[in-house]
C-alpha cells in the first residue's frame, strides 16, 4: 500500500504512522507524511498512491481545497479532522470515510478496512463527484449520472445531458462510494437503479437494462439474478 | 415620522387658531395731536385743536402735554358688557373719553413729587352710553419725567372691555404653559447633562430652554407683574441679552451636532455679528429681535443645508423647522412668528437630542454584547474542536507513549486554562500576564507540534495593560501560518516601546512562511478579535497592522496614551 498522511501537528501524524504500519503491516509499499498543503498538493501530483489520510485544517488552510482535489484522484481518501461538523460535507465530497480526533488505533483500523472491502457503505451520502478537467476540479452533482462505466483504470460517466466525463477512480473504488443507488448491473458498467425502465431478456440468456432515455445497456448474466431479487 | 407631524400639530395649528381667530376691530384709530400745556376743557370732545402739533412733544423735566386722538366707533355696542381701552403709552397719565375721565394712571404732573406710580399697559372701561357708532375724542393728559424724549400713544385697541381682559390673560397662559414646558425640559437636560458631564449638547440645550422660559416670562409677565414706564428700558435690556443668548447658542448647539469645516472661526464671528447687533440699539426690541432672529436663522439655515448635503441625520428636519418658521413669519405677526418660531427650533433640537440619546443607547447596548460576544470568544480558544481536539489527540499519544510527558503535557494545559479563567472577566490586564498566557501556550504547543519554540521579550513595562488574548492571538497565528525554520525552531519576539504620545507592542515571527503569498489572514476571526478588543477598550485611538516580512510576520499595536 502507498500511503499518504496530510497532518500538520507532528505529535498526530507520528501517530498515525505508527498505527498505520501497525495495522498495514507488510503491505506498507510507502508512507510519507507531509506538513502542509502545497507539499502534499505536489506529492499527490507526482506520485502513485492507494490511500491518502487527510487532516481537514492545515496551517489555517482551509482542506476542502485539498479534498476536493484528493477525492477526484484514483485513491480513496480518508479525513482525519477536530471538526465532526465537517463530516457530512466531506461524505458529500466522496470520502470513504471520516474519522474524529481523538481517535484510537481501532477506529483507524475500521477505516482502513473499508478500503479493500467489496462491503459497501451505509446509504450513500456522496453528493458529487470531483473530476479533473483541463487542470482544474469539476464537481458533478450525483443526480446528473446516469451510469459509469469502466474504461481500464478510469471510469467514464455518463451524465443526464448527453455528455461523457472521466473520473480517475476505478469502477470499483466509484462503486464502493456509491452504493445502494447505483447498481453494478455488469463487470463495465455501474447504473443509478432510478434510471432503470426496463430489464429486457433476448433470446439466449441475454440480459439488457433499458434506461429512461432509451438507452440499453448490457446486463452481466451473473448479476441479473441478484438485480432481480433486489429490485424487480 | 410621526414627530415631525406632531411638532406641527402642537405648535403651528394652535397658533393659525388664534391668528384666524382675530376679529375685525370696532374702531378706526385716527391722527393724534398733542399740545404741551394743561388746560381742562382740552379734554372735550369738540375742542377746536387746529392749531396743535402732529408727531411727538419733546418735553423737559415732566412737564404736563395732552394728546387727542379721534377714534371712529365702526359697530355699536350690542353687548352687556362695556367697551374697554387698552393702552400702552409711556408716563403718567388720566384719559379721557369725549371729555369724560374714564381712568388714571400714576400722577401725571407730579411725578417728581409722588415717585414713579402706574403701570405701563393700562385698560379702562369706557361708559357705554359714549360708544355709539360713530366719531369720539380719545384726550390723555400726561407726563413724562423719565425718558421724555419717548411720548407718545405706542399701541391701543378698543373693544369688550371683559375681552381686552380674558384675551390677554388667555394669550398669558398659554404662553406660560409653553414657558413651564421649556422650564422642565431645561431641568431635564441640566440633569442629563450633570450625570454624563462629556454631553455639552444637553447643557446647552438646556441653557437654551432655561433662557427661552425666561424670556416668554419676562415678555408676558407685565399683567400681573406691573411695570413703569421708568423701568421698562430695563426690561428691555433684560430681554435684549436673553435674546442675544438665545440666538448664539441656537446656531451653536447646531454646529456641534452637524460639524463643518472650521466651524470654530465662524461661529465666532457670527457671535461677533450678534454682539453688534445688540451693541447698536440693545433697548430697542423689536430692530434688535427682529435683527438678531434673521441672523440666527440665516447662520443655522447655512449649516443646516450644509448638513443636509452631507446627509447627516435628522437635518431633514431642521431644514423643514427653519423653513416653517419663515412660512409663519409670513402669515403671522412679528410677535407670534417670533415666539412660535423660536418654540419649533426649540424642538427640533429637542429632536436631535433624542435622537443621539436613542443612538448612545443602542450604542451602549451593542457595546454591551460585543464585550459579551468577545469574552465568549476568549473562553472559546481553548474549548473550540481544532484546540482541544488536536490537544487530546497528542495528549493520548504522549500518554500512551511517554507517560511521564503526557502528565507535564496536561499541566501545561492547565496552566493555560487557569490563566484563561483568571483573565474571562477583565477587559484589561497586566502584559506580564499575557507574557504568561502565550508562554504556556507555547508549551503546550511544542508538545503537539514538536517544534522548537523560543519567547524573547524586551523593553517590557510591568506597568502596562493590554486587552486580554491579543499578542495569544498573535502568537497562535504565527504558530498556524508558519513552518520551522531548518534547525526545526520559530522564535517569537515582543518589543515595548512607547513615548509621550503612545505605546507600541512589536510582535516578530521568526519562521518559514506557509505560503509565498499572503492570503486573507488578515479578516480571520482572530484578527477581528483583535480589532474588536482594541475598539472596545480604546475606541478609535488604536492601529494594528500585521504583514510578512522576509523572516517570518511582524505585527505591530499601536495604543495612543489618552
Amino acid at each position: 500500500m502507498h500511503l499518504l498522511i496530510v497532518e500538520d501537528e507532528a505529535r498526530i501524524a507520528k501517530r498515525i504512522e505508527r498505527m498505520a504500519r501497525a495495522i498495514v503491516g507488510e503491505g506498507m509499499r510507502s508512507l510519507v507524511h507531509k506538513d502542509n498543503l502545497q507539499d502534499a498538493l505536489h506529492y499527490i501530483k507526482e506520485n502513485t498512491l492507494d490511500l491518502v489520510l487527510l487532516d481537514l485544517n492545515l496551517n489555517g488552510d482551509n482542506g476542502f481545497d485539498l479534498l476536493t482535489t484528493a477525492v477526484s484522484e484514483s485513491f480513496h481518501t480518508i479525513v482525519v479532522s477536530a471538526y465532526k461538523e465537517q463530516a457530512i460535507t466531506a461524505y458529500e465530497y466522496g470520502v470513504l470515510d471520516f474519522v474524529p480526533k481523538p481517535f484510537n488505533q481501532e477506529r483507524l483500523q475500521l477505516a482502513f478496512s473499508r478500503v479493500g472491502s467489496k462491503e459497501k457503505l451505509e446509504p450513500s451520502k456522496v453528493k458529487h463527484l470531483a473530476i479533473k478537467k483541463r487542470g482544474r476540479i469539476h464537481l458533478i452533482p450525483i443526480e446528473k449520472v446516469l451510469y459509469a462505466k469502466g474504461a481500464g483504470v478510469y471510469t467514464e460517466l455518463y451524465l443526464t445531458d448527453g455528455i461523457k466525463e472521466l473520473h480517475d477512480k476505478s469502477l470499483e473504488k466509484l462503486e464502493q462510494l456509491l452504493a445502494h443507488s447505483f447498481e453494478r448491473i455488469h463487470k463495465s458498467y455501474l447504473v443509478k437503479m432510478s434510471e432503470v425502465k426496463q430489464v429486457i431478456v433476448e433470446t439466449g440468456s441475454k440480459y439488457k437494462a433499458e434506461l429512461n432515455n432509451g438507452e440499453i445497456i448490457p446486463v452481466g448474466r451473473t448479476k441479473y439474478k441478484d438485480i432481480k431479487s433486489k429490485w424487480l | 415620522m410621526n414627530w415631525r407631524f406632531l411638532l406641527v400639530l402642537a405648535v403651528v395649528a394652535p397658533l393659525f387658531l388664534i391668528n384666524s381667530c382675530t376679529e375685525t376691530p370696532v374702531f378706526k384709530e385716527n391722527e393724534t395731536l398733542f399740545k404741551i400745556g394743561d388746560q381742562k376743557e382740552w379734554a372735550n370732545k369738540h375742542f377746536n385743536d387746529q392749531d396743535w402739533n402732529q408727531g411727538k412733544p419733546k418735553m423737559d423735566d415732566g412737564q404736563v402735554f395732552w394728546f387727542r386722538t379721534p377714534i371712529d366707533i365702526l359697530q355699536n355696542n350690542e353687548d352687556s358688557s362695556p367697551y374697554g381701552i387698552r393702552l400702552e403709552v409711556y408716563g403718567e397719565y388720566e384719559v379721557f373719553w369725549d371729555g369724560v375721565l374714564i381712568g388714571k394712571n400714576g400722577n401725571p404732573g407730579q411725578e417728581k413729587k409722588y415717585g414713579p406710580k402706574g403701570k405701563m399697559w393700562t385698560t379702562h372701561s369706557i361708559p357705554s352710553a359714549l360708544t355709539e357708532k360713530g366719531q369720539h375724542m380719545l384726550a390723555i393728559r400726561g407726563s413724562l419725567y423719565w425718558f421724555a424724549d419717548h411720548a407718545g400713544i405706542w399701541s391701543l385697541d378698543i373693544n369688550y372691555y371683559d375681552k381686552l381682559v380674558t384675551n390677554r390673560l388667555i394669550e398669558i397662559a398659554f404662553m406660560h404653559v409653553l414657558a413651564g414646558a421649556f422650564l422642565i425640559a431645561s431641568f431635564y437636560f441640566l440633569f442629563l447633562f450633570l450625570s454624563n458631564k462629556k454631553e455639552y449638547p444637553m447643557l446647552i440645550f438646556s441653557a437654551c430652554c432655561f433662557l427661552f422660559f425666561v424670556l416668554i416670562i419676562a415678555e408676558f409677565s407685565e399683567a400681573y407683574l406691573p411695570v413703569h414706564y421708568s423701568q421698562h428700558r430695563l426690561r428691555l435690556q433684560s430681554i435684549g441679552v436673553l435674546m442675544l443668548g438665545i440666538s448664539f447658542l441656537i446656531p451653536f448647539y447646531f454646529s456641534m451636532l452637524f460639524p463643518f469645516p472650521k466651524r470654530q472661526i465662524y461661529t465666532t464671528l457670527y457671535g461677533a455679528v450678534l454682539l453688534f447687533i445688540f451693541l447698536i440699539r440693545y433697548d430697542f426690541f423689536l430692530l434688535t429681535a427682529r435683527y438678531m432672529a434673521t441672523s440666527m436663522w440665516l447662520y443655522a439655515l447655512g449649516m443646516v443645508v450644509y448638513a443636509v448635503y452631507k446627509k447627516k441625520k435628522g437635518s431633514i428636519t431642521i431644514l423643514s423647522t427653519l423653513l416653517l418658521c419663515v412660512a409663519i413669519n409670513l402669515i403671522a405677526t412679528f410677535n407670534i412668528s417670533f415666539y412660535s418660531g423660536f418654540g419649533l427650533i426649540l424642538l427640533g433640537m429637542f429632536y436631535l437630542l433624542s435622537n443621539r440619546i436613542k443612538e448612545q443607547r443602542l450604542a451602549y447596548e451593542k457595546s454591551l454584547v460585543q464585550s459579551t460576544r468577545l469574552r465568549l470568544e476568549l473562553l472559546k480558544k481553548n474549548i473550540q474542536p481544532h484546540f482541544i481536539m488536536n490537544t487530546l489527540t497528542s495528549l493520548i499519544d504522549w500518554v500512551e507513549e511517554a507517560p511521564d510527558k503526557g502528565v507535564l503535557f496536561i499541566e501545561a494545559l492547565a496552566k493555560e486554562f487557569d490563566l484563561v479563567n483568571r483573565i474571562e472577566n477583565e477587559k484589561l490586564i497586566p502584559i506580564e500576564q499575557e507574557i504568561a498566557l502565550c508562554k504556556a501556550h507555547i508549551e503546550i504547543m511544542e508538545y503537539r507540534k514538536e517544534i522548537h519554540y523560543t519567547w524573547e521579550d524586551e523593553g517590557i513595562d510591568a506597568g502596562q495593560k493590554i486587552p486580554p488574548a491579543i499578542l495569544h492571538t498573535l502568537l497562535e497565528n504565527g504558530i498556524t501560518h508558519s513552518l520551522p525554520l531548518v534547525d526545526n525552531t520559530i522564535k517569537f519576539k515582543l518589543i515595548f516601546e512607547s513615548n509621550a504620545q503612545y505605546v507600541c507592542y512589536t510582535f516578530l515571527t521568526y519562521a518559514n512562511r506557509v505560503r509565498a503569498v499572503p492570503s486573507k489572514i488578515q479578516d480571520g476571526t482572530g484578527i477581528q478579535y483583535i480589532k474588536a478588543r482594541l475598539t472596545e477598550s480604546y475606541q478609535s485611538e488604536w492601529e494594528f497592522s500585521s504583514e510578512p516580512t522576509d523572516y517570518g510576520w511582524k505585527n505591530i499595536v499601536i495604543l495612543y496614551i489618552q
